[in-house]
């Protein structure tokens, strides 16, 4: 499994995500090349659709990364964001997709170490995980 | 990529060595040149650059593409740079794109391979979804430009003036009878011992001559609908029975049978069931308290009418429901101190001479209940007064917070009671004591000097106050016990009643300690969670006099520099839209908008979203089971197609 590359797809809010990832950057502070970032306004905004789209095209995890409770530049949408997740975590285990490989969490403008430490800890759950393979009728379910 | 010949141009910045020296910028290039919707693939030094810039601009407009991505810095850093470039080459801002391979790839990846092939996947999700871009055109809309404040205390009087000074028209809304809130009940604000009646009487003057300003006072809001810009305010106007023409001669109270509590004096002392607030407030008019009122209980008195040399009196007012239109609201409800009797330990309540702040300000008052003398309930003037520090603050029963000005009002009393009598002793039990800046840390010192006792314990809970025969006695844990007259209760800040209310109507968010949150704690302290919606004085959290006007004095230039005549705002323009045709009318939309930004449409039976509201957060398009609710510039096609991208590139 050494030389299995996943590919980790991060959904972060423009207002403290994104920004925490920015700093990282800043600093210098490096983290796998796995680990690919898409801009949404809000971490409110993701649809699970998203979700499903990107394991099916071929992600082995996907994080949803938005600001801390009582942070949200929208007042509440990460809570949203929450609610939306417990759910797809259960619909996703049902597919046969483990739960680790979906992962939301917060990070704020200024925590780049945070972000750095999760992007690093997904990566190493997902290699331990291995490649994720959709068959049948898991895969058309998920398309 | 759809299957029209469009064009994209691609431009790759080398930030000099920053992207360079960390991405195969070469390899970039080839991988992209070959692709048939690629126009063309151009690197520069340093884009951002004046040359940089002037360089990309002639190069769009030679080679006209249809849209441009622009891998460079994060675009937090310049894609409104680039979006002013594209524009001035004629081609929608929308239309630009950028990817971020500085902060995302070249300064976080080690490897040099890697970081091209980050690059690279970041490139082409940029292209993919730039082809789906629509065009966007700024939005603006026509807005008032008159305040509603709400609130008329110190805060909500200065933001008031500067509003009306500049011009605009403004409506306070007060629900005592008259204006002053808070200072007017305080003799002197510390350390400068500013006289607070002096500070207050020529602004309240100058609110009554300002033809700007409208008063409406014992009155308060009943609800709040529109946005900002176009507010619409409705407001309960409670029946007083003394019409505006009164000019609070006082004739009426002479005549007037009934004596009642003073609650202006926090029920010290008494008034008539006519009366003012004090003498020269604004509005003027007095107040007939129905309730006590004998016209009302029993009908058998009618002197004040009468006496009136204004026919003033009013018996059949029966109050008035008022809508006001505004552009921006600003909220100054102050807010109000812990209630001592829930810290039993103090004798609130039970023991005589025992009194909170509050009331201590209003003894100490010249225009209190006995006319600034301060006297003990016997009438002799106090030999000793204790002052106990911090009651109810970071405490789980009361405030768990320091609220940072009690201290400098807690050792204010020493400088007030010496002024009546110089040998009077005075004790300040505290424990950590708070001053902020040179002049609060210098009248602290100068408390001292004049001999103030400064008691420090660390057991501040573990206080006994008991009547000892005439005296009350304060013992702790750990200092000799203390014989005094008198007691005052320094009381932590709380919000003021019905500020949840309050929000609610504003659809404001408060924070766990209750007060109205912050639209940014740092560069934007006196907006609300509300577009709109300001906070003036001390009802975002515990402030000091000249804080509470330096917040109200920025909501209002704020506001007014947002608000002008002839102007229009400009609103968010990447809102989400909801197509009519696929919308089912489920309204969940309408449950997850934390704005109230989506109305249903019974006619059409269809969910609407109001442009002007709308943030543009796409919660609402996340949820719609549909598809109808569209994110502008994030869609679901949008993000898709960077997914995409980002996975095949
Ligand atoms: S803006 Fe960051 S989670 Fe909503």
């Amino acid at each position: 499994m050494d030389d299995f590359n996943p590919a980790i797809i991060a959904f972060v809010c423009n207002w403290c995500s994104y920004a925490g990832a920015d700093k990282a950057g800043g600093q210098k502070l490096p983290y796998p090349s796995n680990v690919k970032l898409i801009r949404v306004m809000c971490s409110g905004r993701v649809d699970p659709q998203f979700v499903m789209k990107a394991f099916r095209e071929g992600a082995d995890g996907v994080m949803v990364l938005g600001c801390h409770p009582g942070d949200c530049h929208y007042r509440n949408g990460n809570m949203k964001a929450l609610r939306r997740f417990k759910l797809l975590e259960r619909m996703l285990s049902q597919l046969g997709i483990e739960k680790e490989r979906f992962k939301l969490d917060w990070v704020s403008a200024g925590e780049s170490a945070r972000f750095q430490e999760l992007a690093k800890k997904m990566t190493d759950t997902i290699k331990k995980l291995g490649p994720l393979h959709l068959r049948g009728m898991v895969e058309s379910e998920v398309a | 990529m759809n299957g029209k010949k469009t064009k994209i141009a691609l431009f790759l910045c080398k930030c000099g060595a920053n992207i360079a020296d960390f991405i195969d910028l070469k390899e970039i290039e080839s991988r992209f040149s070959g692709n048939d919707t690629t126009s063309f693939v151009e690197t520069q030094d340093l884009l951002c650059s004046p040359a940089g810039k002037k360089n990309m601009l002639e190069t769009i407009e030679k080679n006209k593409p249809d849209f441009v991505v622009v891998a460079a810095c994060s675009p937090q850093m310049h894609e409104k740079t680039f979006q002013e470039v594209v524009a001035d080459a004629g081609i929608n801002m929308a239309r630009m794109q950028m990817a971020n391979i500085r902060e995302q790839s070249a300064w976080v990846t080690t490897d040099k391979k890697k970081a091209t092939l980050k690059a690279i996947a970041l490139i082409n999700a940029a292209m993919e979804r730039s082809v789906l871009h629509d065009d966007l055109q700024p939005k603006t809309m026509e807005c008032l430009t008159d305040l509603i404040i709400i609130g008329g205390g110190m805060a909500g009087i200065e933001a008031a003036l500067l509003a009306a000074n500049a011009g605009r028209k403004v409506t306070i809304v007060e629900k005592e009878i008259s204006l002053g809130g808070s200072v007017i009940k305080i003799e002197e604000v510390a350390p400068n011992m500013e006289c607070a009646p002096c500070l207050l009487s020529p602004r309240l003057a100058a609110v009554r001559d300002n033809k700007n300003i409208r008063v409406i006072s014992n009155a308060s809001v009943t609800d709040v609908l529109g946005f900002f810009g176009n507010f619409k305010v409705k407001i309960k106007r409670m029946a007083r029975y003394v019409k505006e023409s009164c000019i609070g001669c006082e004739a009426c109270f002479e005549v007037c049978p009934v004596t009642v509590d003073n609650d202006f004096n926090l029920g010290l002392g008494t008034k008539k069931a006519i009366s003012t607030l004090f003498a020269g407030s604004v509005p003027a008019a007095a107040a007939i308290d129905k309730t006590n009122c004998l016209h009302f209980t029993d009908g058998s008195c009618n002197a004040c009418a009468a006496v009136c040399p204004f026919q003033s009196i009013d018996f059949e007012d029966t109050g008035e429901d008022i809508e006001v239109s505004a552009g921006a609201v600003i909220v100054a409800t102050g807010c109000t101190t812990v209630n001592p009797s829930t810290v039993p330990e103090t004798g609130y309540g039970k023991i005589e001479n025992v009194y909170s702040m509050p009331e201590f300000e209003r003894i100490a008052s010249s225009n209190g209940p006995y006319g600034g003398e301060i006297r003990l309930k016997n009438g002799e003037p106090p030999r000793s007064v204790a002052v106990i520090h911090c009651v109810g603050s970071l405490s789980d029963g009361g405030v768990p917070y320091c609220s940072g000005i009690c201290c400098m009002t807690a050792i204010k009393t020493g400088e007030l009671l010496r002024k009546k009598n110089p040998d009077v002793e005075v004790y300040s039990i505290h424990d950590r004591l708070v001053f902020n800046g040179p002049e609060q840390q210098a009248f602290f010192e100068k408390q001292k000097e004049e001999g103030t006792h400064f008691v420090k314990t660390e057991r501040l809970r573990d206080l006994r106050v008991v009547q000892n025969g005439t005296t009350i006695e304060i013992s702790g844990p750990d200092f000799q016990p203390i014989a005094v007259d008198m007691v005052v209760l320094s009381t932590g800040l709380t919000p003021q009643k019905g500020t949840l209310a309050l929000a609610r109507m504003l659809n404001a968010d408060l924070t766990d300690a209750g007060f109205f949150k912050a639209d940014h704690p740092i560069l934007r302290a006196i907006g609300s969670s509300i577009d709109g919606v300001y906070t003036a004085g001390c009802c975002a959290s515990p402030c000091d006099v000249t804080t509470a006007i330096t917040r109200a004095q920025a909501a209002a230039g704020d506001a007014i520099s947002k608000l002008v005549p002839g102007r229009k705002i400009a609103l968010e323009v990447m809102t989400t839209i909801i197509d009519e045709i696929k919308c089912a009318g489920c309204k969940l939309c309408i449950a997850v908008c934390p704005y109230k930004a989506i109305d249903f449409d019974g006619q059409k039976k269809v969910c609407v979203v109001n442009e002007a509201i709308c943030r543009g957060c796409g919660t609402c398009a996340a949820t719609c089971p549909g598809g109808a609710a569209r994110a502008i510039h994030f869609s679901d096609q949008q993000i898709m197609a960077e997914i995409g991208g980002l996975l095949h590139g």
